[in-house]
C-alpha cells in the first residue's frame, strides 16, 4: 500500500483509510465524536481549492475545515 | 398523581423537537439551565392517569465534555434521574446514530429508542430489523415518523410500561483488550458513589475524560494511578491515544449494528442529492446563494413595507381618537408616548421580523442553511470564525436581539465574542426601513444598496481586527450536512417565536420606557439644549442640521424612531426639503453603525457580561461618528 498522505490533499472522488489523526486533543476528539476513527473509510465529495471540503464518512455528509483536513492522515485505496 | 419525567436526548436534526412538539403541545416552558446560556424546553402531558413531564435536552453527538451541551445533558441524566431517557434517532442514520445511543446505555438510565424518519428510511430503500436490534441492544424501540405524529402515543405507552414494569440494564461489551482493562477498573471503583454508574466512570476514566477524573481524584487518587496503567496498556495494543480507542470501539460496535441489522435496497440518486450537489458546486452554488438571500430580502422588505404601512395607518388613527378623548395635554402627552412605543414595536415584528425568521426557519429546516455554512466557511474564516456563525449574521438582518442570543452556537468563548461584536454591526429591519425610507426613496436605490455594501466592507475589517487582536486559535468547521428534507412546519414557527420572545422580553419594556423618556425630553424642551450641546458632532463633523441631534439620540431605543424624531424636528415628512442626499447618506450611515439599540446592548451585558458590552457600545459610536464625517468629506469632494 502506498505512503500515508493528508486528507486535504486527497482529489474529489477518492476513498482513503483514515490512519492518524494529528490534531491537539480537542480536534481529535471531536473529529472521532464524529466518526472519524482509525481504519475507517472516507470519501471527499468535494474538495475546491479554498473552502472546507466535503467527505463522505459512516454513511453522512460532513464539512471539514481546509485546517483539520490537513491534520487527518489516511492511505488511499486502491 | 402518579409522576413521571422523561428526557429527549439525541444528535441534532434527528426531530427531537418535533417529537417534543407532539408530546407536550402548547404545555411547554422554554427557559435557560441554570447559569448556563442554553436553552432549555420542558413541558408537560397527562396520560393514563400519570402527569409526564418531558425535557428535551440539546442536541449533540457525544456525552463527552467537548462542548458544555454534552456536559449539562450528561449531568441532568445522572444527577436529575429521568424515569425514562427517550433516545432520538434518525432511522437513515444509524452508524453515527448509535455511537451516542452506546454512550446512553452506558449512563444507566432506561432508555427508549424513537426510531425516527422511518418514512425517509423507506424512500432511501433502507430496511431495519427492529426486533433483532431490539433483541441485541436490550432496549425498546419504538418506529417514528415525527412529523406526521406517528408512533408518538406508542412511545408514550412504552415509557409507561417501562416505569411499571421494571427496566433490566443492557449490558454491551467492548473489544476483549478494552473489555478486560474497563472490568478491572469497574472493581476498583467499588467504594465510589458518585451517583453514576460505575462502568460508565471506568470508561470515561480510561478515555481520559477531565471531568470524571478531577472528582475520582479527589476521593481516591489511588484509581486515578491505575487507571493510567490500564490506559498505557490499552494504548500500547491499539497504538492510538485513548480517547481515540474508546471511541472506536464505539464505532465498531455502531457499524456492526448498521451491518447486521440494516439491509439496503435499490438506491437511485435521489432528487435531494442531486439538489445538495448543485447547491454546494463552486459556481451555481455561489448564484443560488446569492439569488436567495437577495430574494428573501426583497419579498421581505416588499410585503413588510405594505404590511407595516397598514398597520401604522390604522395605529394613527387611533392617536386621533386617544387625542379626542385625553386632549393633548403634558400627561396624556406622555401617556401616547408610552403607547407609541408599544405600536412601533408590533410594527416592526409583524411585518419584517416575523416573516423574516419564518423563512429564515424553512430555509434551516430544510437543510438550506447549513449548505449556505459550508459555502461561506472560507469567508467567515478571514475574520476568524466558522462557516456556522453565518446563521446568528443572518439573524441580525431581522433583529440584532435573537441575533446576539444565536451567537451561542459558537464552539468557544472568543468566536462567540467576536461573532457577537460583528452581529451588533449588521443593519436590522428597523434600521434598513430608515435606511429605505430615506437614502432609498429620496436618493435612489442604489445609494441605500452602496450602504449595505459599505457596512459589509465595515463588518470584514472590523472582524479581521477583532480576529487579530483577541488572542488564541480559531476552530475550525465540522458540521453534519443532513438530507435536505420538507421543513416541518410546525417545528418552524416555533422556533420563529422563541426567537421573537427574546426581542419581545428584552426590547419590548426597553423600548417603552426609553420613548417615554425621550417624549419627556421633547415636552420639557430639554431636546432643544441636547441639541445645541451635539452641535459640534452633528453639525461641525457630520455635517448634518442641527435638529438631527436629539433624533440620533431617540435612534438608542430603537433605530426606526430617528425617522419619526426626524419628521418631528424638521417639521416635514418630506426630508429632502430639509436634508440634502449627502446629509441622507452620512445621516443613515451613522444610524446604521452608531450603537446596538438599547434591547441590543441589554442583550450584549446577557450574553457577554456588561464591560465587554460597554466596550463594545462606545467603540461603535465612536466608530460611527468617525466614519460619518470620513463619509461626509469624501462627498463633498
Amino acid at each position: 500500500m502506498n505512503n500515508p498522505i493528508f486528507l486535504v490533499n486527497l482529489k474529489e472522488g477518492e476513498k482513503a483509510i483514515i490512519v492518524s489523526i494529528r490534531g491537539g486533543a480537542g480536534v481529535t476528539q471531536r473529529l472521532t465524536d464524529m466518526g472519524l476513527t482509525p481504519d475507517t473509510e472516507i470519501t471527499v465529495i468535494k474538495s475546491a481549492f479554498f473552502g472546507p471540503i466535503e467527505v463522505s464518512v459512516r454513511g453522512s455528509k460532513l464539512a471539514i475545515g481546509r485546517g483539520i483536513a490537513a491534520k487527518i492522515l489516511v492511505k488511499v485505496k486502491e | 398523581m402518579k409522576k413521571i419525567t422523561l428526557a429527549l436526548a439525541g444528535n441534532a436534526n434527528v426531530g427531537k423537537s418535533v417529537i417534543f412538539n407532539y408530546l407536550t403541545g402548547l404545555h411547554q416552558h422554554i427557559g435557560n439551565w441554570p447559569g448556563k446560556t442554553i436553552e432549555k424546553a420542558e413541558g408537560t402531558l397527562h396520560h393514563k392517569g400519570y402527569t409526564i413531564d418531558v425535557i428535551d435536552l440539546p442536541g449533540i453527538y457525544s456525552l463527552s465534555t467537548f462542548s458544555i451541551e454534552e456536559l449539562i445533558s450528561r449531568k441532568y441524566i445522572v444527577e436529575e434521574k429521568p424515569d425514562v431517557v427517550i433516545n432520538v434517532i434518525d432511522a437513515t442514520n444509524l452508524e453515527r446514530n448509535m455511537y451516542f445511543t452506546l454512550q446512553l446505555i452506558e449512563l444507566g438510565r432506561p432508555i427508549i429508542i424513537a426510531l425516527n424518519q422511518m418514512d425517509l428510511a423507506k424512500k432511501k430503500g433502507i430496511c431495519i430489523d427492529i426486533k433483532k436490534l431490539q433483541k441485541f441492544l436490550g432496549v425498546p424501540i419504538v418506529p417514528v415518523i415525527a412529523t406526521q405524529g406517528e408512533g408518538i402515543h406508542e412511545l408514550v405507552h412504552e415509557a409507561i410500561t417501562l416505569v411499571e414494569k421494571g427496566y433490566k440494564k443492557p449490558k454491551i461489551e467492548y473489544g476483549k483488550e478494552v473489555e478486560k482493562e474497563v472490568q478491572k477498573l469497574t472493581k476498583s471503583l467499588n467504594k465510589i458513589e458518585l451517583g453514576y454508574p460505575k462502568r460508565f466512570l471506568a470508561i470515561k476514566l480510561i478515555e481520559g475524560d477531565k471531568e470524571i477524573r478531577k472528582l475520582i481524584k479527589e476521593i481516591d487518587p489511588h484509581i486515578i494511578k491505575i487507571t493510567e496503567k490500564y490506559a498505557k496498556n490499552i494504548e500500547r495494543i491499539h497504538g492510538h491515544d485513548r480517547f481515540t480507542i474508546i471511541a472506536s470501539e464505539r464505532y465498531k460496535i455502531a457499524n456492526e449494528i448498521a451491518k447486521d441489522y440494516i439491509s439496503i435496497g435499490s438506491c437511485k440518486a435521489k432528487y435531494s442529492d442531486k439538489l445538495h450537489e448543485i447547491t454546494t458546486h463552486g459556481l451555481w452554488g455561489y448564484l443560488i446563494m446569492i439569488f436567495s438571500v437577495l430574494s428573501l430580502f426583497y419579498i421581505i422588505f416588499t410585503f413588510g413595507n405594505f404590511f407595516s404601512d397598514i398597520l401604522i395607518e390604522s395605529f394613527m388613527s387611533l392617536q386621533t381618537i386617544f387625542e379626542q378623548y385625553f386632549g393633548t395635554e403634558i400627561v396624556s402627552s406622555l401617556a401616547w408616548g408610552v403607547i407609541e412605543g408599544l405600536i412601533a414595536g408590533i410594527t416592526i415584528v409583524l411585518p419584517y421580523i416575523l416573516p423574516f425568521y419564518i423563512i429564515l426557519g424553512l430555509l434551516e429546516d430544510s437543510g438550506y442553511i447549513s449548505r449556505i455554512a459550508f459555502l461561506m466557511d472560507k469567508f467567515m474564516h478571514k475574520i476568524g470564525l466558522h462557516g456556522k456563525a453565518f446563521i446568528p449574521l443572518m439573524l441580525g438582518y431581522g433583529c440584532n436581539v435573537p441575533a446576539c442570543l444565536g451567537c451561542r452556537i459558537m464552539e468557544t468563548q472568543r468566536e462567540k465574542l467576536i461573532a457577537i461584536f460583528v452581529t451588533t454591526l449588521i443593519p436590522c429591519a428597523a434600521v434598513t426601513t430608515v435606511i429605505l425610507g430615506l437614502v432609498g426613496k429620496y436618493v435612489g436605490l442604489v445609494w441605500a444598496l452602496s450602504l449595505y455594501i459599505i457596512n459589509l466592507m465595515i463588518v470584514f475589517i472590523l472582524g479581521r481586527i477583532a480576529f487579530k487582536v483577541l488572542p488564541g486559535e480559531p476552530t475550525e468547521l465540522i458540521m453534519e450536512m443532513h438530507d435536505y428534507r420538507i421543513p416541518h412546519l410546525k417545528t418552524v414557527i416555533k422556533q420563529a417565536w422563541f426567537r421573537i420572545k427574546d426581542f419581545i422580553y428584552i426590547a419590548f419594556p426597553l423600548i417603552i420606557v426609553c420613548s417615554f423618556l425621550i417624549k419627556v425630553l421633547d415636552v420639557t424642551n430639554l431636546s432643544v439644549s441636547i441639541e445645541n450641546i451635539m452641535k459640534p458632532i452633528t453639525v461641525g463633523w457630520l455635517g448634518l442640521p442641527v435638529f438631527t441631534g436629539i433624533a440620533l439620540i431617540a435612534g438608542i431605543p430603537r433605530k426606526e424612531l430617528t425617522l419619526i424624531i426626524l419628521a418631528a424636528h424638521g417639521g416635514t415628512t418630506n426630508f429632502s426639503a430639509v436634508l440634502s442626499p449627502v446629509q441622507m447618506i452620512v445621516f443613515s450611515l451613522v444610524t446604521m453603525l452608531y450603537i446596538p439599540c438599547i434591547a441590543t446592548i441589554a442583550a450584549l451585558i446577557k450574553e457577554i457580561g456588561w464591560k465587554k458590552a460597554i466596550f463594545i457600545t462606545v467603540f461603535e459610536i465612536v466608530f460611527a461618528i468617525f466614519v460619518g464625517g470620513i463619509m461626509f468629506r469624501l462627498l463633498m469632494l
